[in-house]
């Protein structure tokens, strides 16, 4: 049982209240997904989760345990950094192995568990490296291997892809996922990247000037923004937040509409626009439109669409589809 | 194929090359001010030293009496150049077994960025910033048994006035004091700026691995500064073989010769009895010590520190 819980955390350096008051829950063996703008304080909260930053108030539970006073060594946790934080001049084997021999963990077992890691993460060929001599796809493995090896109640992820390439980074997102999946704990994942929380995540939390805006599964967010930030951070491209005035729904303060959810068409529709660019994306088309009045709007078009810079068209948006916000940026209600 | 036809680098191609893009005229600009420099003051005052070496000559006139060896024979002979090469060898063991430890300790108690740290930087650096001679004045003063600070505390205690420096047996035990004193501040500077290089994120992963801060000093922060630990015990083994304008102050080599350093000797047994034949020769054995040094350690420590 390894549940994380935070109860009125709050979290200030100096004068600076980087989190007011939070409160939450991430769920025994889920994946939580924290994410949000830099400077959120999702990467506090991940430290105070660690024990590495003490909350200037309020408890942290890990398994029901009060572990706020608590040694980071002591919670149960293990940490990936961003950086990897490998120690440079140990091998592979050794830094896998450093927390076990600092616990006293007999040979054997050590060495067991180190094969273990070293077999699930493919890095048996590399036990006697470097962490100079491997590439950052490894390094992260590494790292990861380091964190398997203790049998951590709950894992901790500072943005651990952000260094990788693209490529690397789909890949490792994968085998995160299935990691999970092989280990059955729970896992608290930082990172800015939205296409990594909505693809990782059983839980997202979306976090926004050190509070929470919204806790969800990945697709009640991006069907049920509750607040304007939620709407324009959750999707990509993100969604349009267009003016209510502009396209006659003087009730609300803010009209959102996903790019997916407005018809292109040059003959007939709502709102005379004017395409500006046009990005063809092979199963899609992204299209960045001026139109009177509304102003930018986004479309995102299913096939390859034949359209240039500067051709008039009309854009008709999805009446089912429309996310209503007041004036304060919360959800008046599903249109 | 393509590749019989391949053309083949040649020399005259690397010559033309490393022409045409500047690198051998910027080695033909840059090289000849510090070789001539190095020649004219380096190179040129030891090939010399080494011919005076050969000569019993008091500096005035040019040198006629040779004596091919003899000065050699004398230094090696002589028991208060052992006593020189002996203390010598102590500076180093005091400068490795103590200076450094403790300028160790204090860079880690120090190393982190805060006004109080600052502090106390400035006021464990104080002491290199002394110019050696006023270093070895100000400690001549505290040991002065009759007026300094031994005097004070030997009064206050009710005890005989004790004069340490004119102690055989006690006189470069308080040499050693004053440079551990004077040097301990440059070592803990260089520790300071490697330590502070040490990635934050490695000390929490360790943290959270359960490492105490011993363990954290020992497996992750004296590892990673390895290399500065090598280049300050390099610092320390050439500087203990220069040791001079300190003691000059503080002992003069004395009592009974028992203070002398390898340069103190020169200076003592050469210069200011004008056997400038005899100085030359101690000169070219504590060069010849200093390279050979400095290209052992170079060979066996610091490439491999580096790695």
């Amino acid at each position: 049982m390894a549940e994380v819980r935070l109860q009125n955390v709050e979290k200030a350096f100096g004068n600076l209240t980087v989190i007011p008051d939070m409160t939450l829950t991430v769920p025994d063996g889920s994946f939580t997904v924290l994410v949000g703008p830099s400077g959120c304080g999702k990467s506090t909260l991940l430290r105070i989760i660690s024990g590495l930053e003490m909350p200037t108030k309020g408890e942290v539970l890990i398994g029901g345990q009060d572990v706020t006073l608590e040694e980071p060594s002591d919670r149960g946790i293990s940490m990936v950094f961003q950086s990897y934080a490998l120690y440079p001049h140990m091998t592979v084997a050794q830094n896998i192995d450093f927390g076990l021999r600092l616990a006293k963990t007999p040979a054997e077992e050590r060495e067991r568990r180190v094969a273990e890691a070293a077999r699930i993460l493919a890095l048996e060929d590399f036990l006697d490296r470097k962490p100079a001599q491997l590439s950052g796809g490894q390094r992260q493995r590494v790292a990861i291997g380091r964190s398997i090896v203790r049998q951590p109640g709950v894992f901790l992820f500072d943005e651990p892809l952000s260094n990788l390439d693209a490529a690397l980074r789909t890949q490792m997102r994968v085998e995160l996922a299935q990691l999970h999946q092989s280990l059955d704990a729970t896992m608290i994942y930082v990172t800015h990247d939205q296409v990594e929380a909505m693809t990782l995540a059983d839980q997202i939390v979306v976090m926004n000037k050190g509070r929470i805006e919204q806790v969800g599964a990945p697709m009640d967010l991006y069907d049920h923004p509750e607040t304007e930030f939620v709407a324009g951070f959750i999707g990509s491209p993100r969604m349009n937040l267009l003016p209510g005035s502009a396209i006659g729904r003087e009730d609300v303060n803010t009209v959102g509409v996903r790019p997916e959810h407005i018809r292109a068409d040059t003959a007939d529709g709502d709102w005379p626009a004017t395409a500006q660019v046009v990005e063809t994306l092979g199963a899609d088309t992204i299209l960045y439109a001026k139109a009177e009045r509304i102003g930018d709007v986004t479309v995102r078009l299913p096939g390859h669409m034949r359209l240039s810079a500067g051709e008039p068209l009309f854009l008709t948006p999805d009446p089912d589809y429309l996310h209503l916000f007041d004036e304060g940026g919360r959800r008046v209600n599903a249109a | 194929m393509a590749t019989a036809e391949t053309r083949r680098l040649t020399a005259p191609d690397r010559l033309r090359r490393s022409l045409s893009n500047g690198r051998v005229s910027a080695a033909l600009i840059l090289l000849p001010p510090a070789l001539i420099l190095f020649t004219l003051f380096v190179m040129l005052p030891l090939g010399e030293s080494v011919w005076y070496s050969f000569f019993s000559w008091n500096g005035y006139g040019t040198p006629t009496d040779y004596v091919g060896l003899e000065n050699y024979q004398r230094i090696a002979g002589h028991s208060v150049f052992h006593t020189a090469v002996g203390n010598t060898l102590k500076i180093v063991a005091i400068s490795i077994l103590l200076q450094m430890p403790l300028a160790l300790l204090l860079a880690l108690l120090i190393y982190r960025k805060t006004p109080t740290n600052a502090v106390f930087r400035l006021i464990f650096f104080v002491p290199y910033i002394l110019a050696e001679v006023a270093a070895g004045l100000i400690w001549s003063f505290v040991f002065d048994g009759n007026y300094g600070v031994t005097a004070s505390i030997a009064q206050s205690l009710g005890t005989e006035s004790f004069f340490i420096l004119a102690d055989r047996d006690w006189a470069f035990v308080a040499v050693m004091t004053v440079i551990v004193w004077k040097y301990f501040g440059f070592h803990m500077m260089i520790y300071i700026a490697a330590l502070q290089s040490v990635p934050e994120d490695l000390i929490e992963a360790a943290r959270i691995e359960g490492a105490k801060r011993r363990q954290i000093v020992r497996y992750v922060q004296i590892p990673h500064i390895k290399p500065a630990i090598i280049v300050s015990a390099f610092f320390a083994i050439i500087g203990a073989l220069q040791v001079f304008d300190i003691i000059i102050p503080l002992t003069n080599g004395g009592p009974s010769n028992q203070t002398h350093t390898i340069v103190t000797y020169l200076y003592t047994f050469g210069l200011t009895r004008l056997n400038i034949g005899f100085g030359s020769a101690v000169g070219v054995i504590l060069f010849i010590a200093a390279i050979t040094v400095a290209v052992f350690y170079q060979r066996f420590f610091m490439q491999r520190g580096q790695a």
